[in-house]
């Protein structure tokens, strides 16, 4: 392939393959390269993928009988614990039943292979049916750069060129900092392991616990005990005939607290209310990935470069900021923009930053940055230790005298919060991150 | 539900090149670094995988082959111990997930 292609994406996750089909809908020749064996074989989320774009991809995606996704969602939960109890704040709405629907549950080695055939169909509809690939276990090695722009790739002995190259290659960012878009050592600090068991049920059983109707899913993510003791929270969804069990735990708290993310993951699975909602399963698949916490300090010190854009989660785009872990439709929507934006570069005949800058603009402008640049205090509240300790605690402390009836004269409310808020915390504690909670939601 | 063991869990996870006796390792350690400065030795329990263990003297080891490429001691080491990179298709290691 001695021939230059308009565009090189490494990277076959959901930012990659989301940039192939808007390359390939737009009449543009590219190679998608993707070292595992197949698109989705290396890939590994909670997961949820939220909102709707989706839609825009592969539209009407629900209509397929066996589509790469696993449950729609309609149920929502949000679980404090601590060693004994669990208090949620539970939502399920009919509403979530329309489509588009507003979020789904997948598995990415199902999903994001399902979606490579999708982008391979829009290939085969383009007008470089025989020159575009999605190319998978290659490995690159190094992204070729001339005068500081980006021309290519190098895999082994074998070069690539391109008139621009989209890094999407995760969270392990290699490539990012190879070209000189990130520190050679990211520190720790606002780094996650990510760590989750498949486990699977017999379907009606999964179904009739969970009350789920048809392909209905619920997503209930924990704050507490879960971690213990360590930045962070654990999750639990709904899949066709599994659930995906895990937790996400910060690195940094994770060494200096001495504490093995697979030996949480077990205290969290030990947990009374876990263990009645798992019995019965048998697991499947253990995995574990880094995730980033969506803390901007660690970003990238740019989105591109001439010749060069970054997308997904190597640029670290990935927020959970309290109402929901998001990361794979901030990858879609970077994906899409920077597919955007090299489609216009070809237009103008100009790779430079002075059109590639559109995509930082682009992203700027969409709920992706918005959201990350409005909730930095809701990520720095959530990863701050009263939220995975004190609160969970108190909360359920509270819950439990609340609940408890004993043939005793039954104090007040006020009373009871007061008494679990001296226990766990302070007033002075709480008013400080209420001041927090109201500034940042 | 029975809780699983790190080696049980392992055993759930399929890899690439498994036939292979010998695999390139995708990453190196410098375990001397490990052996003489680190104060915490930290990848040997936050590796989720169990590729660094310590032996009856203390001292740090690293094997490859459990690797399920997470990422998480490239972090984790903050002493420049670790070099990571990705295993090569054909003669490394690394995963191949079922589910992911």
């Amino acid at each position: 392939m001695d021939e230059k292609f308009d565009c090189i994406i490494v990277g076959a996750g959901i930012a990659g393959l989301a940039a192939a089909m808007i390359l390939a809908r737009n009449n543009m020749k590219f190679l998608l390269i993707e070292k595992g064996e197949f698109a989705g074989a290396k890939n590994v989320s909670g997961g949820v993928l939220w909102g709707s774009d989706l839609a825009r991809l592969v539209p009407e995606y629900w209509e397929e009988e066996d589509g790469g996704w696993e449950r729609f969602i309609n149920h929502r939960r949000l679980t404090f614990m601590d060693n004994q109890s669990t208090f949620s704040i539970d939502f399920k709405s009919s509403h979530f039943n329309e489509t588009p629907y507003s979020g789904v549950v997948v598995l990415r080695s199902k999903f994001d292979r399902w979606l490579a055939n999708k982008v391979q169909e829009a290939i085969d509809a383009s007008d470089f049916a025989m020159e575009s690939f999605i190319a998978t276990n290659i490995k690159v090695d190094e992204v070729l750069m001339k005068d500081d722009k980006a021309v290519g790739i190098r895999t082994g002995e074998e070069e690539f060129h391109a008139d621009s190259v989209i890094i999407a290659e995760g969270v392990n960012n290699l490539l990012t900092r190879q070209v000189g878009l990130q520190d050679d050592y990211v520190p720790a600090d606002h780094m996650l392991t990510g760590i989750k068991e498949v486990i699977r049920f017999d379907q009606k059983v999964l179904e009739d616990r969970f009350q789920l109707n048809g392909l209905s899913g619920m997503s209930n993510e924990f704050l507490g005990y879960a971690t213990d003791g360590i930045e962070g929270g654990g999750f639990l969804y709904t899949n066709r005939d599994t659930i995906s069990l895990g937790l996400v735990a910060g690195i940094k708290e994770m060494r200096e607290k001495h504490k093995s993310p697979h030996e949480i993951l077990n205290h969290f699975k030990a947990h009374p209310v876990v263990q009645d909602m798992i019995q019965g399963g048998e697991v499947i698949e253990y995995s574990a990935h880094v995730v980033s916490s969506g803390d901007k300090r660690v970003m990238p010190k740019e989105l591109y470069k001439d010749g060069l854009l970054l997308c997904g989660e190597s640029a670290n785009l990935l927020m959970n900021a309290g109402k929901a872990i998001q990361g794979m439709d901030y990858a879609m929507r970077s994906g899409i923009l920077g597919a955007e934006t090299i489609v216009k570069a070809k237009e103008r005949g100009d790779y430079s930053k002075q059109t590639l800058k559109e995509y930082k603009q682009a992203l700027a402008e969409s709920y992706v940055m918005k959201d990350i640049n409005n909730f930095q205090d809701a990520v720095h509240m959530l990863h701050s230790p009263q939220m995975f300790n004190n609160v969970p605690n108190l909360i359920c402390d509270f819950g439990r005298k609340f609940f408890t009836i004993d043939n005793e004269p039954t104090k007040k409310s006020r009373a009871l919060f007061s008494e679990s808020v001296k226990k766990h915390s302070s007033y002075w504690d709480l008013m400080k991150l209420g001041f927090k909670g109201a500034k940042s939601l | 539900m029975k809780l699983l063991t790190l080696s049980e869990r392992l055993g759930l996870v399929s890899y690439r090149n498994q036939a292979k006796s010998e695999v390139k390792p995708h990453i190196r350690v410098d375990t001397d670094i490990c052996n003489s400065v680190c104060p915490h030795k930290c990848t040997t329990y936050v590796c989720p995988a169990n590729c660094y263990t310590l032996d009856d003297e203390g001292k740090v080891h690293f094997q490859v082959e459990d690797c399920i490429e997470c990422g998480t001691c490239m972090y984790a080491c903050d002493q420049g111990a670790v070099d990571w990179n990705y295993p090569d298709p054909e003669i490394g290691r690394g995963v191949n997930w079922n589910f992911g």
